[in-house]
């Protein structure tokens, strides 16, 4: 038992325990101000460059060249390539049918002598004259109506989890839940808009796989804090030291899970895109990353400082100083479960900072901090009869 | 309750390798999307010169008119003067033309008599079903047409006077206060048309007459030569919307509804010939993207077995159940719908381990937390369950509605998404809760956790 409980030395020894003691809630504005300078960013580039949209959302030029032995899709591939089009962003497919064999080729819109020049390097290159090809625009197929049904039903979607979270857990999680959510797709359309990358179908499923990621998360970091409040409601624990004490007791699982949901995405693009060299892979699995990068970053310091704050606000006094250093260790020790608090860490917290004004039952001679804990879970785990049925 | 816990683990197991087996045995796999698999393309031409603007509108109508039986993720382009329609998990070509079969314009008729046609065209277009009989006096204006209904008697119509683009577009709802009707609204410049043709019924004009005693002209919807509905007229002059009420059950309004619909095909289209489409992204992007995940998810495996020791057999195990979950009922799927898992799916799915992979960190974690205050394995364990099930049904169910409510609403690849964002985290929770949770109960128990000090890297104490 004593060997447990003994702090480790070492910062990884620490956290491996679940004693780290970090501050998030002081380091508030730090995680604030470092996403709204890049909400910012994303809006400002927004607005200037805008979003480099696809073929799917833009429509084209589309070739139909005849395809023969000698001319297929990799052979269009390097006309395209010769010509400087880029060929992430076209769609090169063999048709076939009893009576036509053409190869396909769609890019996005490019001026008409680009265009005039590509035709007869597919007829030069398929060995037909260039009346055999036939040049036409090629419509969007993803029309205004998907999106706006696409959008419907995530606002739709965004209401009903509103009420969820607001009854399952309170409205203010709702609201902070849903902030982190947004921070993270703007930053994910930010790198996007920043980079120029080519916005695709694909790519709308990695803003709505996000989006999903990011509330989930924040959900599972919420749900201790939930737990912790129940726990604490006995000795008016002020709210950002809840916060604190759970975020430093979800700290291992959020950086477990961070690893596990990114290291096969750090995959798909180091070693699909980079080394398989699928190029379409790359920027879905790019967006993909930054978005869950940023999830975990925001249910930390973007979520739970927002909850903190607006809780703060809701009329619960802060009695006293926020718990830090070894005094907040000692909480999120001592608060691990419902279970026994070891002597030792109780010991390590001093009366000290407690400026509380003493009327809770917290007043007696020990510390109001880790006494009422104590007391709280003061019986042993009682060992699980042993019952066979 | 062991033998519970037995029961449910083995079980799980014995179901989910059954549907796998069951799956692979008839060579029921997921259907691979366009870019990854190819499919079937229907080239459709409008049979008069059409604006752009009309084939784009074409192409919304096809596209919500090919989801609306069910066909997903089609890809419905404008190519110069044609509309190309790209089917995915469609092998044969004749398949693909008979489901693209969706053009017809909607035609509004005067009804003119409910039993036949003296016109002797109208015997020609419903042989057999006729039986002229020229005792009714009748008009017989060319352009009359005896035509089935939908419940296969017949009625003669006058010629068309309108087509269904007098109606606003998708504007057409059910209603629902005394019996199902349809309320559909009429867009300004087909007021005109539609209140024209109304006149004359409700007047019972000889174009329009009154087919038995006591009830106004009715006006037929037609939609591929086939009466749809024959409404009486209740009034001369309609504002910005019709209500059609009658007898309707609620399918039948539905079907109405879904006529009045699409029945604002601008020019009647055909379709030219049908190709088989190669995959746009090729074998060696799934290949990619298979492979790359695969280590990634080898990686994620190795990194909790350092971690986690013995308990992490029980993440392999449940990874593995759930990855074949996934797979039967993304088969499944397929086999009745057709949702084609696209380039963007796979990588989902892979994203979906990490999720996945979170229940049983929450739940280690807990478990960690447990031991370190004194807890015995055996006791730490259901506690641990306890606490981690509400959470993750709590995050998961998010991931559910916002699944459902995508799917619900949305089309498309949006669609899509929402299916297997839906699959994987319904398999997530039946994993956590039917393998997961027997397998770390009874390991928790097993004499090889009692045997052992440390677990989790935590010192356990002895009960």
């Amino acid at each position: 038992m004593t060997a447990n409980d003994a702090i480790a030395t070492s910062g990884f020894g620490r956290l491996f325990r679940g004693q780290t003691a970090i501050d998030f809630y002081g380091h508030r504005r730090v995680g604030l101000i470092i996403a709204i300078v890049v909400i910012v960013v994303t809006l400002l580039s927004l607005s200037t460059r805008g979003l480099n949209l696809g073929l799917d959302f833009e429509g084209g030029d589309a070739w139909d060249v005849p395809a023969s032995e000698m001319f297929g899709v990799d052979e269009a591939e390097e006309v395209l390539n010769d010509n400087g089009i880029s060929t992430t962003g076209s769609r090169i497919q063999r048709r076939t049918s009893e009576t036509t064999d053409v190869i396909t080729v769609q890019v996005e819109e490019v001026p008409a002598d680009v265009a005039l020049a590509v035709t007869d390097d597919f007829a030069a290159a398929a060995g037909v004259t260039a009346q055999d090809i036939s040049f036409s625009f090629t419509s969007s197929t993803w029309g205004s109506e998907i999106t706006e049904k696409a959008l419907r039903a995530l606002i739709i979607f965004l209401i009903v989890v509103s009420i969820f979270i607001s009854i399952r857990f309170e409205w203010r999680m709702a609201v902070a839940a849903l902030v982190a959510m947004a921070h993270d797709v703007v930053v994910t359309v930010g790198v996007y808009s920043v980079l120029q990358f080519e916005v695709t179908p694909a790519t709308v499923i990695a803003f709505l796989t996000i989006l999903a990621y990011s509330l989930y998360d924040t959900i599972v970091v919420f749900d201790r804090i939930r737990e912790n409040e129940g726990k604490y409601a006995g000795v008016r624990m002020p709210y950002e030291d809840v916060v604190n004490i759970s975020m430093n007791q979800v700290l291992m699982r959020s950086i477990n899970t961070s690893l596990s949901s990114i290291l096969p995405v750090i995959s798909l693009l180091l070693i699909g895109a980079g080394l398989l060299g699928a190029d379409t892979l790359a920027e879905f699995a790019l967006a993909l990353l930054v978005g869950m990068l940023s999830g975990v970053y925001s249910s930390i310091f973007v979520a739970t400082p927002l909850l903190a704050t607006l809780k703060a606000d809701a009329g619960r006094k802060t009695r006293r100083e926020r718990l830090t250093g070894d005094d907040l260790r000692a909480a999120v020790i001592g608060a691990g479960v419902t279970g026994r608090v070891s002597g030792q860490s109780s010991s390590k917290s001093k009366g000290g900072d407690d400026l509380d004004d003493a009327k809770a039952a917290a007043s007696s001679n020990e510390t109001s901090v880790v006494q009422p804990v104590d007391r709280l879970l003061s019986h042993a785990p009682r060992p699980r009869k042993k019952k066979r049925r | 309750m062991n033998r519970r816990l037995w029961f449910s683990l083995i079980g799980v197991v014995l179901i989910v390798v059954v549907a796998l087996v069951g799956n692979l045995a008839t060579g029921n796999t997921p259907i691979l999307g366009l870019d990854l698999q190819g499919g079937v393309s229907v080239i459709l031409a409008p049979v008069e010169p059409a604006s752009s603007d009309d084939l784009i509108v074409i192409r919304d109508l096809i596209r919500n008119e090919l989801e609306n039986r069910g066909i997903a993720e089609p890809d419905v382009r404008v190519q110069g003067e044609t509309i190309v329609v790209d089917l995915p998990g469609v092998r044969d070509q004749q398949e693909a033309l008979d489901a693209v079969d969706v053009s017809g314009v909607v035609e509004l008729r005067p009804v003119l008599n409910f039993s036949d046609c003296p016109a002797p065209d109208a015997a020609d277009s419903v042989p057999g079903d006729s039986v002229p009989a020229d005792s009714v006096p009748e008009p017989t204006a060319p352009g009359n047409e005896l035509l089935p209904t939908r419940d296969g008697s017949v009625q003669c119509v006058g010629p068309a006077q309108g087509t269904g683009e007098v109606f606003v577009r998708g504007s057409a709802d059910l209603t629902g206060d005394s019996g199902w009707g349809v309320a559909v609204g009429l867009r300004s410049d087909g007021q005109a048309t539609w209140n024209n043709l109304a006149n004359q019924c409700y007047e019972m004009t000889p174009t329009c007459p009154s087919t038995q005693p006591g009830i106004r002209g009715q006006i037929a919807i037609v939609l591929d030569s086939v009466i749809q509905s024959s409404p009486q007229v209740n009034q001369p002059n309609f504002g910005d919307s019709v209500a059609i009420t009658g007898s309707f059950s609620r399918g039948e309004a539905e079907d109405l509804a879904a006529v009045l619909n699409r029945g604002a095909f601008p020019v009647e289209v055909e379709a030219q010939e049908a190709r088989t489409v190669s995959a746009s992204a090729g074998a060696d992007s799934l290949n990619a993207a298979i492979i790359a995940g695969l280590i990634g998810v080898a990686l994620v495996l190795t990194f909790l077995v350092a971690y986690y020791r013995w308990l992490a057999l029980v993440i392999v195990g449940g990874l593995t159940i759930w990855a074949m979950m996934v797979f039967s009922l993304a088969a499944f799927v397929s086999s009745w719908t057709n949702y084609a898992l696209s380039l963007a799916g796979v990588t989902g799915i892979i994203v979906a381990v990490g999720v996945t992979v979170d229940s049983y960190v929450v739940f280690f974690e807990r478990i960690k937390d447990e031991l370190r205050n004194g807890r015995t394995v055996k006791n730490a364990a259901p506690r641990s369950f306890k606490m981690t099930w509400r959470t993750i049904w709590s995050a998961d169910l998010v991931s559910v509605i916002g699944a459902l409510i995508l799917f619900w609403l949305s089309v498309g690849s949006v669609r899509g998404f929402a299916l297997y964002l839906g699959l994987t985290t319904i398999c997530d929770l039946l994993v956590c809760y039917f393998f997961t949770r027997p397998a770390v109960l009874l390991l928790s128990r097993s004499k090889l956790m009692a045997r052992r000090e440390r677990v989790l890297g935590v010192e356990v104490a002895t009960a």
